[in-house]
């Protein structure tokens, strides 16, 4: 029993920043229609970015570790937001009324470009966040061992998509991207500014994946230019398992497929773990095509 | 007049490059060196241009071979066998002798027969799995060790440290996955060790504290993980995250200064690991010269011992194009695996067998210490 609760930690911990990324692959999906390939690159550059500016400003020393780890996940956002504002008047944009396959192949160049960007501008050599940044507590709770970063990272993904769909269903703004995302045309005739809509997506997408980015390099410390397809992969299927287009499924997607990830590498095999996780997508897609909270919800997002 | 002019001087100008060009031809000596230049294992392959490039310089500095000047031609493998397998193609097709390289089991074993059947000598400088030189490829030579020694080594070390449960853990490529199953067999043989855990982790993932978790339950006094430093790394990090104490022992795969990096000094420290000794440790005239050299150059010694074994397969092959003055594979072959006997390389005296595989040699062990330096074991 200790070992299970300890594994679904395990999983939930991944599982948290699965759902941090898928959440943009889903809103962009949401409203464009477009599976966003570049996402998990912008999940890479959100690393890269943090690991910058945690080590030439030191932070850390003069307003403290946790103001420093605040004050940085801001930049970050901020600076991944930028990046997608680009990355969609340059490769998005132009594309918008082509037919839907000219953007998939738009959004696979610029994730090669991304990818090797990083590589030039940083080498293609690991590296490795600062150690001991944050305080080394550990929470032992029942004889459960959680490491206090741990904690972090799952309350801050939390926090960030309940605020997100509370920002989506609750605020006019929110409501004119819903709108948006059921009808474009019909949404530009009652007066929604739909370019501005799609810009405001490719705002929050990106700083939720470099902030997920950001969470991943303060965790495991080691980051490469090459990390963001493996988890782009994975919360991709976390948005299909989930239903894509839909935030709450984004979350859960990302949250069922981290567990099951550690729950079947603790019971069945370590080296069958993704052929597991791939198997329970296939199982659920058969069962519900539209992933699991696919249609429960009218309103895509 | 002026259009004939011109005409004129642009055939002269044509002549003129491709008579440089066929006087290149005739002049160098083409060598390529395959490794991963990007990549999880970048940093090996960066190396090994490093070394080779400066060997290069070194050759052409003293003429050459046999007057011959040497050219250099590099692939980037990725570290990943579809990447290889291309690289591997675009270098036969450029008239190379023979190719160094390269790093990782699975890629060499990816490229092996298009070298073959292009009868190019391939002589690679990392990839120990056992069965590269057990499928009588003619062209092929390695100037590391082989993981049947390796697992030997391993078992004397888990027995030394006085381990009665082990666990194995290995990453499903085809090096690591080979020295965890030969390993097992040694193990199994001897009975006096209890293997309580055999499985394999997926390389490139960041999160392996399910896998640790997993590992503790087995509860074994000490774990042996064949994979690559990257992951080994990750895991002495969570490993120690975890709080739990249990010693790993490594493979040579672990041997690289990025692991310490990767896991912290204090998560690294007290990790054993098997490898051919360390650039620092080699005791050679040679080795010491070169090391020396290579510093002078790049402001640091190799840090990769995979490197100088780059390096000693570049030498070999330029001794045998010297001692057979011919680029012919088949004299080349002929000379590697009957008469080039005890040669001085940067890593000990270099001798290949019927196989291709290197002959003397023996893996010793290392142990990270407090400062994270890799100190050898007696």
């Amino acid at each position: 029993m200790e070992e299970f609760l300890q594994q679904f930690i395990n999983g939930l911990t991944v599982g948290g920043i699965y759902a941090l990324i898928a959440l943009g692959y889903t809103m962009v999906y949401g409203v464009l229609k477009l599976i966003n390939f570049a996402h998990g690159d912008l999940f890479t550059i959100g690393a890269y970015l943090g690991f910058t500016l945690l080590t030439s400003f030191g932070l850390a020393d003069k307003i403290g570790p946790f103001a420093a780890i605040a004050v940085l996940a801001l930049m970050v956002m901020g600076l991944v937001a930028v990046i997608g504002i680009v990355l969609e008047r340059a490769a998005y944009r132009p594309l918008r009324n082509s037919p839907r396959l000219s953007a998939v192949v738009s959004a696979l160049g610029a994730s090669i470009f991304f990818q090797n960007a990083v590589m030039l501008i940083y080498g293609a050599r690991f590296h490795v966040y600062p150690q001991n940044l944050l305080p080394k507590i550990a929470l032992n709770v029942f004889g459960l061992y959680v490491p206090f970063v741990k904690i972090l990272v799952l309350v801050a993904s939390v926090a960030m998509m309940v605020g997100l769909y509370v920002f989506i269903q609750r605020t006019t703004i929110g409501a004119a991207i819903r709108a948006a995302a059921i009808d474009q045309g019909a949404a530009k005739l009652v007066g929604i500014d739909v370019n501005g809509v799609i810009t405001l997506v490719f705002v929050i997408g990106p700083a939720l994946g470099g902030l997920a980015g950001l969470m991943v390099g303060l965790l495991y410390g080691q980051i490469k230019f090459t990390m963001g397809w493996l988890y782009g992969l994975k919360a991709f299927t976390a948005a299909i398992l989930g239903g894509i287009g839909n935030i709450p499924g984004a979350m859960l997607g990302g949250l069922i497929l981290g567990v099951v990830e550690a729950l079947g590498s603790a019971y069945i095999s370590i080296a069958w773990k993704d052929a597991i996780a791939f198997c329970v997508l296939i199982l659920i897609l058969i069962v519900r095509p539209t992933g699991l909270l696919g249609e429960r919800v009218a309103e895509k997002v | 007049m002026r259009r004939l002019g011109f005409v004129l001087s642009l055939l002269g100008c044509l002549l003129f490059v491709l008579g440089g060009m066929c006087t290149a031809r005739a002049g160098t000596i083409k060598i390529g060196l395959m490794g991963p230049m990007t990549g999880s294992w970048a940093s090996e392959g960066q190396e090994m241009k490093q070394v080779l490039d400066l060997l290069v310089e070194e050759v052409n500095a003293a003429g050459g071979i046999n007057g011959q000047k040497v050219q250099l031609v590099v692939e980037d493998d990725g570290g990943d066998p579809k990447t290889a397998a291309l690289a591997a193609q675009r270098l036969v097709t450029q008239g190379i002798v023979g190719v160094i390289g390269t790093y990782g089991s699975s890629i060499t074993e990816a490229t092996q027969n298009i070298y073959n059947e292009a009868k190019v000598i391939q002589i690679a400088n990392g990839s120990t799995a056992i069965r590269l030189t057990e499928k009588g490829l003619k062209y092929f030579f390695r100037t590391c060790p082989r993981d049947d020694e390796q697992a030997r080594v391993g078992v004397k070390a888990i027995k030394k440290l006085g381990f009665k449960k082990v666990a194995i853990l290995h990453d499903n490529t085809t090096y690591a996955k080979g020295l965890a199953e030969e390993t097992k067999h040694l193990l199994e043989k001897d009975g006096t060790v209890k293997i309580v855990f055999f499985d394999a982790l997926t390389p490139g993932e960041q999160d392996y504290t399910a896998i640790l978790t997993k590992l503790k339950s087995a509860n074994p006094d000490g774990v042996f993980f064949t994979g690559y430093y990257p992951e080994a790394g990750l895991l002495l990090r969570q490993k120690k995250e975890m709080k739990w104490n249990v010693p790993f022992i490594g493979g040579d795969a672990t041997n690289n200064p990025d692991l310490v990096k990767i896991a912290g000094v204090d998560a690294a420290a007290g990790f054993y690991f098997l490898s051919a000794p360390l650039p620092k440790d080699l005791p050679g005239k040679e080795a010491k010269a070169f090391l020396k050299k290579y510093a002078g150059k790049y402001g640091n010694p190799p840090n990769s011992i995979y490197a100088v074994l780059a390096g000693d397969g570049f030498r070999v092959l330029v001794k045998a194009i010297e001692e057979t003055k011919s680029t012919d594979p088949d004299k080349l072959a002929d000379y590697l695996h009957n008469k080039l006997k005890n040669f001085p390389g940067l890593t000990g005296t270099i001798s290949f067998n019927e196989k291709g595989d290197r002959v003397g040699e023996v893996y010793r062990i290392y142990k990270v210490n407090e400062k994270g330096e890799f100190i050898l074991q007696q």
